[in-house]
């Protein structure tokens, strides 16, 4: 290996030493605050290294690894919401008493499989990534491990994400068996646009049962809200932005390679798989009454307008797809925050009733959690609009029509839920309400921080947005150039 | 030697991969459960040695070797847990499991 | 210093968040001095910015702001710019410096009241509307300036939502002004698809360039804003807001009539007034709503008992005027006349809070009587408030915008002898109506005794606002006294200037006169029969015809009464009779099948686990069967 490769591979390098100096740490002695600094430095060195690398870029690590303007867009986003996690995480762990260190170590491994994801272009990498992403968080969802529905949490996403894991290996292995590479380049030249035999197209489509489940995509759902509403939530918000982040950019990357637009059949599959999730995750939130789950299913329905942008296949898709991320991201980690900044010991508050009269008690608070659903039902003036906005256009152009509709007719049903749990809080407050511990707690700095950067960046970009689009079109344009050049 | 054509080593991985899968349809002890999900990785493994050998290259074997070790650190976090489980619950019936629905 | 005007906008904006966000936690002291500072400040810079403006006006008398550029995305690129010329600026004055001595008055008025942070929010967020509405340079600023006007007189004028009636005006204010306002939006709409550009001035460019006069889109567009001005500035027929609309605090009506709300219109028409250049007919139809309105609404108020209704429709009947004023052409005629009557209209509300204030919310005037020794500062203050809206000659500002506006209305080429007579009829009345409202509450017995005195938070406003009330008319004096034109000047690179017919001082002299002696005839009227003769009035309403047309007049022309059998009782009827209609069939079928589809799914969230991977099963095998079939 050259200089050149190890510079460019200073983020992950950077993470994983830390992960072994916490390691050594708690060997040495256990103390809550100096590993959760040391992690949190970690992934600010690592975000900060992002923008040394791009002199190098795009930077090829045969066969394995590309490190382009586009992976480092997906890396920084993962970096930056693993802060944020790490951040909460200390907030939230406070209050227990058992060994909190080792939770430093299976963040700081998840943030590595989710980053190696973003750099892969091979099956071995992709493979390594995922599974470093996958039992970390096996680990961390069940970390509470005195709490049963943690515990339960933990156990349904083993047993499910492992067997997904077959899945997408037994795809994996068929296409290597139909094409002759695990290489994501050689297969783009290999098949460039020629027909897919049977066996490369059962192997594709297991590979996107495999997908599917980590996006949490109909019709492989249904381990969404009990993992979302069992698991700490800090963890929870880990998965809704790192987790899915990752696993998002390995699909765009993949699927835009072999440039899936040729095959009308995988098209179709995710089509049908984007409108059953936007119908089915919108209906199923429609009346739940836990927030945590509230927002678990409304990620299955954002997934799907994400797959609207993905599938609209022109020079839009990929900025729209990763606008609409980002947006998505800033905003459910800022709602999972309240939720976790608002929860006591063993008991989270997430149930639609012990935000009733908030407003009351806890103003701000509820303003920006205000913020935060109204971004997500896409209202102007927040990210989440101007990311909406590009999937529409990005789907317009391309006349995905029926995409378009679904789209539209589900966000409407959307607000109706966003808009449950504004009222809730804004409704009076009654003497007989059910207190919750952590509801009254005043807030510590490290959650300010967060709160305050999340509040600040949504507003910001629904209101100043061209800087953040600009950012992203120049970033993320990379993996359109590269690939659409080597199709034409 | 006779070599075997890749079809028939495919169709033995897939086998192995649908018992795998029944099994943890049917099961309810997580235990096996497990076991199940190691059989179907295992026919995975075995499907690339097979379309490894069709193309004469080691990849498909080094990606076995991967995926063993991956699924050894994913039946040690896995027992970990049924442990805590089984002494928070004390069963191992995965339907009992289930506090959450809705 | 032209580069600070984002901040007059921004400061009350800020207000509001801070006071929406914190005002629970905050003191009353520091919640006054946020709301009042932040309006205070913007007053400042408003000052500051016009001296620059006025001393050395920028190229093309006009400035742009670009703050920043929302989205781009192909045609479709606005950008948040703000537009400031002469308009624009006499706009931001009144705005900024009446809603400051409103709100300063406000701290001490509201004092009591619950909710004192919320008002200040309410009221800042208002002005920041009110604000963006003026200064915003393309259809989507203003539209939405406009709307939030519309929310925060719903906000303010129900801000006592305890009682059930104060809830039931504001919603009359919002659900007539959207009638207006769904007009106006379909003109916006209508010109931004004509034009391809939101930008109002390239619009306003444009527009003489590619559409004739009276070609069918200008006079659609011209009648479609027409409509939303209207809406807004409670002009025949949508007026009738307005009268309810004074169930809110006493500085919420001061605000809406004076400085923000109701000015919306007469901004609307002024700023687009090429649109109207081109679709004469609707121009002259704006003369006539404004005639036939400061009519109604001026015999409407001879009736009133409750002090701050005559003063409801006094605003109603003199914004009749500035529409009469854009009706004929005269622009810079109704701006000024807006400026003037900001100054007095905001001190008539003021004062007459402050007599309901020290008098237990008392709010009929025949119940009043005799304050004038109790309450000096106020008298006089109201004294040169309602002389400057009853026009007294030479001395008040009321007198020469309104003469102003008479002048070209005979005068101007789309002048109208009859449109005059309607004006000066107006005049008569507003001068019965304006002494009857003083002589009653000022003069004869004490009907009420006074419970506590007013602090200087009120007196101070009243005070500069008479002063305002009666200077500010001297820097625009007709031919026949001394020919000064500040103000028009100013307004001609903003507006273009009235051409006049027959121009001679003579006649205008004439005119004066003939104003002058209706105005002194109507106080004299007033002074005979509610000061030395209160029989006569007793008498007049007593029966016969005199009591049927002072019923009629009292209730506004019947216009609620037509409106509701027109209007409301058939769609209530039709509601009722309807309660289960096909139209509501659609959406609660929607709902039901949600719903339906929603208890469905979630069974499917058995939280079983082999059923969950049994799921993950049943997926694999749509997706193979998709992917391989299809």
């Amino acid at each position: 290996m050259t200089a050149t490769d190890f510079f460019s591979l200073m983020p992950l390098i950077i993470i994983a030493t830390a992960a072994v100096i916490v390691m050594i740490l708690i060997a040495v002695k256990r103390n809550h605050s100096v590993v959760a600094g040391v992690s949190l430095a970690a992934f600010a060195l690592a975000f900060l290294s992002l923008f040394r690398i791009t002199a190098v870029t795009p930077h090829t690590l045969p066969p394995l690894l590309i490190i382009d303007n586009y992976a480092l867009f997906y890396m920084g986003l993962i970096f930056a919401a693993s802060f944020a996690v790490t951040l909460l995480s200390y907030n939230y762990l406070k209050s227990y008493n058992f060994n909190l260190e080792e939770y430093y170590i299976l963040l700081l491994l998840a943030a590595l499989g989710a980053s190696t994801l973003a750099i892969s272009q091979h099956f071995v990498s992709i493979f390594l990534g995922l599974e470093i992403l996958s039992v970390s968080l096996y680990a961390l969802i069940a970390y509470v491990r005195t709490w049963e529905r943690n515990l339960e949490a933990g156990l349904k996403y083993l047993i499910l994400a492992a067997q997904s894991s077959a899945f997408l290996l037994f795809g994996m292995a068929l296409v290597y068996a139909s094409l002759g590479s695990m290489n994501i380049n050689d297969m783009a030249q290999l098949l460039s646009g020629a027909n897919l035999g049977p066996l490369a197209l059962i192997g594709f489509a297991l590979m996107i049962v495999g997908i599917g489940f980590k996006l949490a995509v109909v019709p492989f759902h249904l381990w969404t809200p009990d993992v979302y509403h069992g698991a700490p939530a800090p963890v929870t918000a880990f998965i809704a932005t790192v987790s899915k982040g990752g696993v998002f950019a390995l699909l765009l990357r993949f699927f835009v390679a072999i440039d899936i637009y040729n095959y009308e059949s995988l098209v179709i599959a995710f089509s049908v798989i984007a409108i059953a999730s936007m119908i089915f995750g919108n209906v199923l939130a429609l009346l739940q009454n836990n927030v945590k789950r509230i927002l678990a299913y409304s990620s299955i329905a954002h997934l799907g307008y994400l797959l609207v942008a993905f599938l609209s296949g022109n020079n839009l898709s990929v900025d729209a797809a990763t606008l609409y991320l980002t947006a998505y991201a800033i905003t459910i980690m800022g709602a999972f925050s309240i939720v976790s900044l608002l929860s006591g010991k063993e008991q989270e508050s997430d149930k639609l009733e012990d935000y009733r009269g908030l407003f009351w008690r806890r103003p701000v608070l509820s303003a920006v959690f205000t913020a935060m659903m109204f971004s997500l039902a896409g209202i102007p003036l927040t990210a989440g609009f101007i990311g909406k906005y590009f999937i529409l256009s990005a789907g317009v152009h391309s006349a995905k029509w029926l995409l378009v509709i679904v789209l539209v007719l589900t966000s409407v049903i959307g607000l109706f839920y966003y808009l449950r749990i504004v009222v809730a809080m804004y409704s009076a407050p009654t003497d007989d309400m059910p207190s919750q511990p952590g509801i009254s707690r005043s807030v510590s700095f490290s959650g300010v921080l967060v709160l305050a950067g999340l509040t600040i960046l949504l507003v910001w970009f629904g209101v100043f947005p061209q800087g953040f689009i600009s950012l992203i079109q120049n970033m993320v344009s990379s993996l359109q150039d590269v690939y659409l050049s080597m199709i034409v | 030697m006779i070599s075997i054509p890749m079809e028939f080593g495919l169709i033995l991985a897939g086998t192995l991969f649908v018992l795998g899968l029944i099994g943890l349809m049917v099961r309810r002890n997580i235990i096996f459960v497990l076991m199940s999900i190691e059989i179907m990785i295992n026919a995975a493994g075995a499907a690339f040695i097979f379309a490894g050998a069709k193309w004469g290259e080691p990849d498909g074997q080094i990606m076995f070797l991967f995926i063993l070790a991956m699924s050894a650190a994913e039946v040690a976090v896995g027992l970990g847990l049924i442990l805590q489980i089984y002494h928070k619950f004390q069963t191992l019936d995965g339907d009992t499991v289930s506090k959450m629905r809705g | 210093m032209l580069e600070l005007l984002w901040l007059i906008p921004a400061l009350p904006f800020a207000g509001f968040l801070i006071l929406a966000l914190f005002g629970s936690r905050l003191s009353r002291q520091s919640a006054a001095v946020i709301g009042v500072g932040s309006v205070g400040l913007s007053a400042i810079l408003t000052l500051g910015i016009a001296i620059r403006f006025i001393s050395s006006p920028p190229a093309d008398h006009a400035f742009s702001q670009m703050l920043w550029q929302w989205i781009s995305v192909d045609a479709f690129q606005p950008a948040i710019t703000l537009y400031l010329d002469a308009l624009s600026l006499v706009f931001i004055f009144v705005i900024t410096f009446v809603g400051f001595f409103i709100h300063l008055y406000s701290s001490l008025f509201m004092y009591e009241e619950e909710g004192y942070s919320r008002f200040f929010a309410y009221m800042n967020l208002f002005v920041g509307s009110m604000l963006t509405l003026v200064l915003g340079n393309n259809l989507l600023l203003l539209y939405l300036g406009w709307e939030g006007v519309g929310l925060c007189s719903y906000l303010l004028i129900g801000f006592w939502y305890k009682d059930s009636e104060n809830g039931y005006a504001a919603r009359k204010a919002f659900v007539v002004t959207r009638v207006g306002d769904t007009a106006m939006a379909i003109g916006l709409f209508l010109l931004f698809t004509s034009f391809g550009t939101l930008d109002i001035q390239k619009l306003l460019q444009q527009a003489p360039q590619e559409w004739t006069i009276n070609s069918t889109q200008a006079v659609l567009a011209a009648a479609l804003l027409l409509g939303g001005a209207v809406g807004k500035s409670a002009q025949l027929p949508l007026q009738t807001w307005l009268p309810d609309a004074m169930a809110g605090p006493t500085p919420v009506s001061a605000l809406i009539h004076a400085a923000t709300m109701v000015t919306a219109g007469v901004y609307l028409i002024a700023r687009t007034h090429v649109l109207f250049t081109l679709a004469p007919a609707v121009q002259t139809a704006v003369a006539v709503v404004g005639a036939l309105t400061l009519l109604m609404a001026g015999f409407t108020a001879l009736t009133q008992r409750d002090i701050k209704r005559v003063l409801a429709y006094s605003t109603i009947s003199q914004i009749g005027y500035m529409f009469l004023g854009l009706g004929v052409g005269a622009w810079s005629a109704a701006v000024f006349h807006f400026m003037t009557h900001a100054f007095f209209k905001a001190l008539l509300f003021l004062g007459a809070g402050v007599i309901i204030f020290v008098l237990h919310h008392e709010h009929d005037m025949f119940k009043m009587g005799g304050l004038r020794k109790k309450l000096p500062v106020t008298f006089w203050t109201f004294l040169i408030g309602s002389a400057s809206l009853a026009a007294l000659p030479l001395i008040t500002a009321g007198f020469y915008s309104k003469d102003m506006i008479l002048w070209y209305t005979f005068a101007g080429e789309q002048g109208n002898d009859w449109l005059w007579a309607a004006g000066l009829a107006g005049a008569f009345i507003t001068s019965i109506y304006t002494f009857r409202m003083v002589f009653v509450t000022f003069y004869g017995e004490a009907q009420a005794e006074i419970t506590h005195k007013p602090g200087m938070q009120l007196k101070v406003p009243l005070i500069v606002l008479a002063v305002f009330s009666l200077i500010a008319g001297f820097i625009e004096l007709p031919h026949t006294l001394g020919h000064l034109t500040l103000f028009s000047h100013f307004m001609h690179s903003a507006l273009p200037p009235t051409e006049v017919l027959h121009e001679s001082v003579s006649l205008e002299l004439l005119l004066q006169v003939i104003a002058a002696i209706a105005v002194l005839l109507g106080i004299y009227i007033a002074y005979h029969i509610f000061i030395r003769n209160r029989s006569i009035a007793n008498n007049l309403t007593a029966s016969g015809p005199g009591a049927l047309l002072h019923r009629f007049w009292y209730s506004g022309w019947g216009f609620d009464k037509v409106y509701d059998t027109l209007f409301v009782n058939p769609l209530v009827w039709f509601a009722k009779i309807n309660r289960n209609d096909f139209i509501d069939l659609i959406y609660t079928g929607i709902a039901g099948t949600s719903r339906e589809f929603h208890r469905q799914l979630t069974r499917t969230q058995t939280g079983r686990l082999r059923w969950y991977a049994t799921g993950i099963v049943i997926g694999a095998i749509i997706t193979i069967t998709v992917v391989v079939y299809l």
